[in-house]
């Protein structure tokens, strides 16, 4: 049927939502490596929408730029997508292996990293009176790459379109439960350090006498 | 040679001690007992040069009290008159006699001032009228009606009225209009206890009374209740929001047993040449309605809700650790002076906060914390006033005044503020540049130098003053201009590199159609290999 390089086949993905995931599957293409690649641009977009914005657009505090939370939003994120979507379709009788389901994911998030760095380009030539373009960019990449989300996820699992929706609200839960979980467990631990550190001084302080 | 040498060493050694002791001698100056700051775009407070230093204070002594209770005196009002201030709420100055109006409230008499801060009147109640009890605000204002006589307002607080009367002479005030609790049925409130009054052109009387938040009370001039005036919002915070929603289920008699989301009322106000009416209220942490500038319709003209940002006060409450307590800003008085700039008191730090015509921030002085027995700090700030580039502050509990003047940085920044404020930026830039030499982070020079340049047509350099002043506006439109220079010097350029463009994508797309490719690979459509 198609005969596409691995690039020309996330081509083929983002301009048929329709059948391109379907083809990618019936295929077994897809590589991780693009994969990973598309989680480091989209890390690199939000850098790039954080920093780069031009003056009289960008609304972000610039005063301090720590890179933490533009990692949790976009590479932390993503994983924890994949492994809450991987949990949920797993007990919903979906097809998708864990691998399947990061590929998916992550070509049908190029629309809006590719939008975001047109974003941020033209804010650089722009002014506020022309802002209309800057937010029907924002507006274009989000809808695609949503669309393509969906249809990336229907496709993966073998979903019908209603079971494919309920599926993603139930990994967005999944997602808030495993980040609580995580967060829960990093304070525990760090208790946890505390409690040996105290140990150590104390027993420190009694060698020395 | 050796003698020689000795006396060379002696005198050198001499000169060398001389030299260090001068240099050692203490350059002796009196500090502020505060660090001077300012906030920059963001809202974090940025170190900045002091506007204003403190010049003295003045007593009732200093202000010649004494005077009052000397029977030879033509001021004498009585053999006990207390020659000191106690717990004066209220001070006024009238810029058309140059004199200052204190309403010296558990002294229950008024004191007149002239622009030396020397008691040159004294009024212990009105003729015909009876006495005062705790009068806590005043207002003067010279009748626009023939025979043009200077009526004194004043909120005589434990007699629940208002009191018109024209001044007679040092110690004579006679009755012209008693203001009272208007028997209506829209005034709802049991008491009538006006703690603050303003007048305007028409002698319409305003008067604020405590426990009446919806708005100040309004009289005509005839002395008839005319309504409410520019009333504050409630603030909507969550627990509003919940009992909005609470009240949808409720029955009428859980309703009326739940706490009522009304306003804070305000507790201060000024009017200034224009007419317009200036709010304050002191409710800690008031974000809704801190400071209001109403129009004669008792619209506020500074409504965030019109997409502004206006903010006064402290940005965040402020711990003082030698205290052990939280600062809240409550703003508690308002002056606006005859140059038109914004003095705001708040009651809890002791801070003045000076604000331009457009309310943006100029500078903060002042201080309350731990230190209220040095000069400059407060206890109980009452009430500001401004006259002559100086600033008055009267405490209540200190039961004096403060005076505060213009420092160089001062007086230069309200040179400039005020050039900037009539549009004459090109005027105003070399004393923005001085500023800037003075305090190298003041945001307001930044923005008047990038005023200045864009108006020159310097629009790249602008640009760099508005993203320094973090003005985003500002910078848009000096961006507007910058990009058609920009786009007009480089025309030929930026439509070569167009032409060329399409050129080359109009041929690589005619070439792939007869499969040829220039770029082959990867990105090609076919590759040599074709897929995995």
């Amino acid at each position: 049927m198609y005969e596409f390089t691995p690039i020309g086949w996330l081509k083929h993905c983002i301009f048929h939502p329709v059948e391109g995931f379907e083809d990618l599957r019936w295929k077994k293409q897809g590589s991780m490596r693009i994969s990973l690649t598309i989680v480091f641009f989209l890390f690199v977009a939000m850098v790039a929408d954080h920093q780069m914005t031009g003056f009289q657009f960008n609304q972000n505090y610039v005063k301090i730029f720590n890179v933490v939370p533009l990692v949790v939003q976009s590479v932390v994120y993503y994983f924890t997508w994949c492994v809450g979507n991987w949990s949920i379709c797993t007990l919903l009788e979906g097809e998708g292996t864990f691998r399947k389901i990061c590929i998916y994911s992550a070509y049908s998030l190029v629309p809006y990293i590719v939008c975001t760095l047109i974003k941020v380009l033209l804010s650089n030539f722009l002014v506020q009176e022309e802002a209309i373009w800057i937010t029907a960019l924002t507006y274009l990449g989000f809808g695609w790459s949503i669309v393509l989300m969906i249809q990336a996820m229907r496709a993966c699992h073998q979903y019908s379109f209603t079971k494919t929706l309920i599926s993603m609200l139930l990994t967005l839960i999944a997602m808030l439960l495993i980040l609580f979980l995580a967060i829960l467990l990093l304070s525990l631990f760090q208790q946890v350090y505390v409690f040996v550190y105290q140990i150590y001084t104390e027993i420190a302080y009694r060698i020395r006498g | 040679m050796l003698r020689i040498k000795n006396t060379f060493k002696k005198i050198l050694c001499a000169g060398l001690a001389a030299v260090t002791a001068l240099s050692m001698t203490l350059t002796v100056s009196a500090a502020e007992p505060y660090k001077s700051y300012i906030y920059d775009f963001w809202g974090d407070p940025i170190p900045s040069q002091n506007a204003y230093r403190i010049d003295k204070t003045v007593t009732g002594y200093d202000m010649g009290l004494s005077r009052l209770s000397d029977p030879t005196d033509p001021l004498f009002i009585g053999e006990k008159a207390s020659s000191r201030l106690s717990n004066a709420k209220d001070m006024y100055f009238d810029p058309d006699e140059k004199e200052f109006w204190i309403a010296d409230t558990d002294n229950n008499r008024i004191l007149r001032l002239d622009e030396e801060l020397k008691v040159i009147g004294a009024y212990t109640g009105v003729t015909d009228g009876g006495n005062f009890a705790s009068p806590t605000g005043v207002y003067v204002k010279r009748s626009l009606y023939e025979p043009n006589p200077l009526y004194i307002y004043i909120a005589d607080y434990e007699n629940s009225r208002v009191v018109k009367a024209s001044v007679e002479s040092e110690t004579e005030l006679k009755l012209v209009q008693e203001y009272t609790r208007p028997e209506t049925d829209l005034y709802t409130v049991e008491t009538f206890n006006p703690s603050k009054v303003v007048a305007d052109f028409a002698e319409n009387v305003y008067v604020v009374c405590t426990s009446v938040n919806q708005g100040a009370v309004q009289f005509n001039r005839a002395g008839k209740f005319q309504g409410y005036y520019g009333a504050n919002r409630v603030e909507v915070t969550a627990s509003v929001i919940a009992q909005k929603l609470w009240r949808k289920f409720a029955s009428n008699e859980q309703i009326s047993g739940m706490k009522r989301n009304v306003p804070v009322e305000y507790a201060n106000f000024d009017i200034d040449e224009g007419g317009f009416i200036y709010t304050v209220t002191e409710a800690a942490n008031a974000t809704t309605d801190a400071v209001k500038k109403l129009n004669p319709a008792g619209y506020n003209v500074w409504n965030n809700n019109a997409g502004d940002n206006y903010v006064f006060g402290d940005m965040a409450s402020e711990y003082d650790p030698t205290q052990n307590q939280t600062y809240t800003t409550r703003l508690t008085d308002i002056c606006i002076s005859d140059n038109g700039l914004i003095n705001v008191l708040d009651f809890s730090t002791g801070r003045v906060f000076q604000y331009d015509r457009n309310a943006e921030l100029l500078c903060i002085f002042g201080t309350k914390n731990s230190t209220n027995d040095q000069r400059g700090s407060f206890s109980n700030p009452n009430a500001v006033e401004a006259y002559n580039n100086n600033i008055y502050v009267i405490d209540g509990s200190k039961n004096d005044i403060t005076i505060y003047s213009e420092t160089t940085f001062g007086s230069l920044m309200h040179e400039a503020i005020e050039l900037y404020d009539q549009g004459r930026y090109s005027e105003a830039k070399p004393i923005w540049e001085n500023v800037l030499a003075r305090d190298g982070g003041y945001p307001m020079a930044y923005m008047g130098l990038g005023k200045a340049a864009m108006n020159e047509g310097e629009y790249n350099k602008a640009l760099d003053y508005f993203e320094t002043a973090y003005e985003q506006k500002s910078y848009d439109k000096a961006f507007k201009y910058a990009r058609n220079d920009f786009i007009e010097a480089n025309f030929n350029t930026i439509v070569t590199v167009c032409v060329v463009l399409i050129v080359w994508m109009i041929v690589v797309s005619k070439l792939h159609k007869r499969g040829k490719y220039v770029i082959k690979g990867r990105f090609g459509k076919k590759s040599r290999k074709g897929g995995r």
